[in-house]
């Protein structure tokens, strides 16, 4: 990625710039369900301004993109479409291990100034050392669904639920008023969800910040960890696994979901019919003046070495995640949050959603998104995901006296895994 | 058996072009990789880490512990259920045998995808078909993917689902093949059925039996697909994580090839030696 | 004589009694996705016991085509199988012949390949084969990537093996007295005397290739090329999942297996005898 590439890229674009360039192209894209149909959602506003990019966007699953990418970078980048949806806490694996699979998005166009659109703690993991390699698309600004009639029935006010105490409370109530329905549901099954939002929401994480020490022992997580059981025992959060979750949204077996707020295309589209029965709250915290504010998940978009268009794939990516245009036309469609800081003046985000039984659920959502305080997948994220929840497994099961000791054991495991030393 | 290595190997010809165009290099690089710290780039050369982790890591003691409970309860669990199986669908007073034989042999076709996907909105907590079949008979509905032990017996009884038909038809045909006069002298000299079975059919079974115990021994220590699709991915928190999976997690979602290379090793070598333990035995008892 | 027959009678009833409730405990799933995949999700996620199918079959299958090309995957799918398996079936009768038949030079590190590959686990080669198809050879997205690198198949050639070297030896040194030659004999002697282990092969190969899930899913990412069990595995964990619709793919992934294996069960059972028993 040196000065060879440099050069092509600028006289390919002075090519495309001149008046010769009326050539059609056609890019690729590899994306999965509510992102691919997000991204879909934009083509019409951009073949307008590009009528000459023609735009395919593939539709594969979550799981099957990062299979493939994986595969196709270890063979040299072969079998790469020109743009691939990359999840930000797997972004490091990827630029780690295979730095030369994604082109350098700043040789591009991608100047400090469009840097500068986006927040900080979505870049983070996506920029090492001066090299762009994927720019942030969505976030995952946390938040709490709740079923209006269910809470209203059990008079809980949602605005008075500050802490996790105070939700564990209001839990309780609203159970014992609406019978077969649980206050929340976890993944304690296959995922870490809870403890990635409520630990982020705290300023811990697997690792710090700066990605070279394990942080996952710390006063911060052990608090987290030990407040989940504390639910968890109470018996207001029940284990879910994703698609449990889906179901119970719409069978009501559930009071409350917390998850990022992309989950609102999934409650919405999900469970169409009912329309006017969810409304949403800020995430809890562990104390009343706590941030109320944390991140769980959301994506970028990289554009491979071997793309023989990249100033074409780079102007679809720019108009899809630079423009409010693109940005909110995701967020109209899908619920996908813009990490695009403009996209959030935007005057859709300060409409009353009927589904949501009018609530502005944008603005609610959005304005937590200064207070998020980053937090890094590195490139041993896999790891220390598979050692904590076994961890946090067995500590369920009470096989450790008590939170601090569980996580200890998790931070010794996740050094043994990846050679990282635990900080003080 | 004649000496013929020209026509020999002709015969041999397209079969060993495709092994050695498509497979000998992966195989061979595979190994090489496990010598290799694969978390860096480039490369390097680092011949103890992947192996001295291994030999320290909980991550795989957990793998080998499920995998090997699986080997010992549902092996043989499944050995005798099809053992029965084809028992009974050997007898002569069977009526439709045909459709018998297709029920428990079935499951074998059904694809990966489509046969987790059913699993598991079986077994969904709230809304499975088995809870609520539990319910009316008025016990507890168990969360099967949130409890360990039974999400362990949820993936074995799936694996024997689908696994127990196939050794059954294999069995049978080995039924079929011992004489009519042997049972005919028995009932003769007044050795009841039950007995017949024990000291006649068993120890003429014995080698197809351990044929399907050393098929089902390599396929249980590569076992993935259950584990990977219905429990999750192993869960809850790895309770169920198979040495399969361990293996894909770590080459696939880690990334970290030398050490998915050094537990693909450590598999092949754990079923060559439980198989060969296995033939062994049922050598020496006889 | 009267108590013969009566107990001959209580037995057959014991019999059927016992294998009945195993058989339906076996067809069980089977039925719940035929009937999972004629209901609506609302349907699949009520309270009730749903034991009957409904009538939402065809719609399920028409959101199911929407959110990809179902059909077209399943062409892919019989196109490849179907190739696969004809080939596979001749490299592998070859290889089990000379093994059965022959001595030569280096007969023990064939054997050794065969079985040391049985054991090892795919998803370690797969990397580094992906790596080498790709991108030495530039297949990927070709018929070729998809159907020649799975051709490899040791269990195959350990069943042909069992089932030449079970044929009694005279029938082929009368034809050699004769002057046959020894491709004559294979093809025109040996191989229609294993026509029920070959298709008793034909239908495990033909399966392995139909629901092949890895492989095709890495080497084959050209749109319109999907095989159905990859066109399948995208709809799961989606985020807006039409429960109905990946059952009614389920079904017609399973039902033509399940068709083919209704005729052909003959064939395999007696090709299964062949290939186990000594």
């Amino acid at each position: 990625m040196g000065y060879r590439f440099l050069g092509a890229t600028v006289s390919l674009v002075l090519l495309a710039t001149g008046p010769a360039a009326a050539q059609s192209t056609e890019i690729t894209i590899w994306s999965w369900n509510v992102a691919a149909s997000a991204l879909k959602s934009t083509l019409e506003g951009f073949n307008k301004k590009y009528p000459d990019i023609k735009v395919a966007v593939q539709d594969l699953g979550n799981d099957q993109v990062f299979d493939k990418s994986l595969a196709a970078c270890a063979a040299g980048g072969d079998g790469l479409p020109d743009i691939v949806t990359i999840e930000n806490f797997e972004a490091e694996l990827f630029w780690n291990r295979f730095p030369d699979c994604f082109t350098d998005l700043t040789a591009l166009g991608y100047t400090p100034k469009q840097q500068a659109l986006f927040p900080e703690f979505k870049r983070t993991e996506l920029e090492i050392d001066g090299t762009a390699y994927a720019m942030p698309w969505d976030s995952g600004p946390v938040a709490v669904f709740y079923r209006r009639d269910f809470y209203e029935k059990a008079g809980v006010d949602p605005t008075t639920i500050k802490t996790w105490d105070d939700f564990l409370a209001a839990g309780k109530k609203v159970m014992e008023v609406n019978p077969g329905t649980v206050m929340a549901q976890a993944d304690f099954n296959g995922d870490s969800e809870w403890f990635r939002m409520l630990s982020n929401e705290q300023g811990c994480g697997y690792f710090s910040t700066d990605g070279q020490s394990i942080t996952i022992n710390q006063p911060a997580c052990v608090a987290t960890l030990d407040k989940i059981k504390q639910m968890k025992d109470a018996g207001i959060i029940t284990a879910a696994i994703w698609d449990e979750k889906i179901q119970a949204n719409t069978a009501g077996r559930t009071a409350s979901q917390v998850f990022g707020a992309w989950y609102e295309g999934t409650i919405r589209s999900g469970s169409p019919d009912l329309a006017g029965k969810w409304g949403v709250y800020p995430m809890p915290s562990l104390t009343a003046d706590g941030p109320r504010a944390a991140n769980l998940g959301g994506s970028s978009l990289a554009i491979s070495e071997v793309s023989e268009n990249k100033e074409a794939a780079f102007k679809f990516v720019e108009y899809a995640l630079t423009t409010n245009e693109g940005q909110v036309s995701m967020l109209k469609s899908f619920g996908l949050v813009p990490s695009l800081l403009s996209a959030i003046e935007d005057p859709f985000v300060k409409e009353k959603q009927a589904y949501w039984g009018d609530q502005a659920v944008w603005t609610d959502i959005l304005s937590t998104l200064p207070k998020i305080k980053p937090a890094r997948g590195t490139a041993f994220q896999a790891d220390a995901d598979g050692v904590y929840k076994a961890v946090q497994a067995k500590y369920f099961a009470n096989g450790y006296p008590d939170a601090k000791t569980a996580l200890d054991d998790a931070a010794k495991q996740i050094e043994t895994a990846t050679g990282l030393p635990i900080a003080e | 058996m004649r000496v013929h290595n020209r026509i020999a190997y002709a015969f041999l010809a397209p079969y060993l072009l495709i092994f050695a165009t498509f497979w000998l290099w992966p195989i061979i690089s595979s190994f090489l990789i496990s010598f290799q710290n694969t978390r860096v780039n480039p490369w390097r050369f680092a011949p103890s880490m992947n192996w001295g982790r291994l030999v320290s890591d909980p991550a795989f003691y957990n793998a080998l512990y499920n995998t090997l409970i699986i080997l010992v309860i549902q092996v043989p669990v499944m050995i005798a259920l099809a053992t029965v199986m084809a028992v009974l669908l050997n007898s002569p007073l069977l009526k439709a045998r045909p459709l018998y034989r297709f029920a428990f042999f079935a499951p074998v076709v059904v694809g990966e995808v489509a046969y987790a996907a059913v699993f598991r909105l079986m077994f969904s907590a709230d809304f499975g078909i088995i809870n609520k079949i539990i319910g009316t008979v008025g016990f507890a509905p168990v969360s099967w993917f949130d409890n360990g032990t039974a999400a362990m017996a949820l993936v074995i009884m799936a694996v024997t689902w689908r696994w127990a038909g196939y050794n059954a038809i294999i069995i049978l045909a080995g039924l079929q093949s011992i004489p009519g006069d042997v049972y005919e002298a028995a009932t003769l000299d007044r050795v009841g059925k039950v007995q017949q079975f024990f000291h006649i059919t068993l120890p003429l079974l014995k080698p197809i039996i351990l044929f399907c115990i050393v098929l089902s021994v390599i396929g249980t220590m590569q076992l993935f697909a259950e584990p990977f699709l219905i429990t999750n991915r192993g869960g809850p928190g790895g309770a169920t994580e198979t040495l399969g999976l361990l293996l894909y997690r770590q080459g696939f979602t880690s990334l970290n090839f030398g050490y998915a290379s050094a537990i693909a090793y450590t598999i092949a070598g754990l079923a060559v030696a439980i198989s060969l333990l296995n033939l062994f035995f049922g050598r020496e008892a006889k | 004589m009267r108590s013969k027959s009566r107990s001959l009678l209580m037995r057959r009833v014991a019999l059927h009694a016992a294998l009945t409730p195993l058989a339906i405990i076996w067809l069980f799933p089977l039925w719940m996705m035929f009937v999972f995949s004629t209901m609506s999700d609302y349907g699949i996620f009520s309270p009730d016991i749903v034991l009957w199918p409904s009538t939402g079959f065809i719609e399920n299958f028409q959101n199911l085509q929407a959110d990809t090309d179902f059909l077209r995957a399943m062409f892919i799918s019989i196109t490849v199988a179907v190739i696969y398996t004809i080939l596979s079936v001749m490299l592998t009768s070859m290889a089990g012949w000379a093994l059965a038949r022959y001595h030569f030079k280096g007969r023990s590190v064939v054997i050794a390949i065969i079985l040391g590959t049985i054991t090892l686990p795919f998803a370690v080669v797969v990397i580094p084969q992906f790596i080498m198809v790709a991108r030495e050879f530039k297949l990927a997205n070709t018929w070729v990537a998809l159907i020649v690198p799975p051709l490899f198949n040791s269990l195959g050639v350990l069943f042909m093996r069992q089932a030449f070297s079970m044929m009694p030896t005279e029938l082929f040194d009368a034809a050699r007295v004769e002057g046959v030659k020894e491709w004559r004999i294979f093809l025109h002697i040996a191989l229609p005397l294993a026509r029920p282990t070959m298709a008793a092969l034909s239908i495990i190969l033909f399966l392995a290739s139909w629901n092949n899930y890895l492989w095709p899913l890495l080497i084959n990412s050209k749109p319109g090329m999907m095989t159905a069990p990859v066109a399948l595995g995208t709809l799961i964990g989606l985020t807006k999942v039409s429960w109905g619709g990946i059952m009614a793919g389920a079904v017609l992934l399973t039902a033509p297996i399940l068709f083919v294996f209704i005729f052909l069960q003959r064939h395999f059972i007696s090709g299964i005898t062949a290939g186990a028993v000594k």
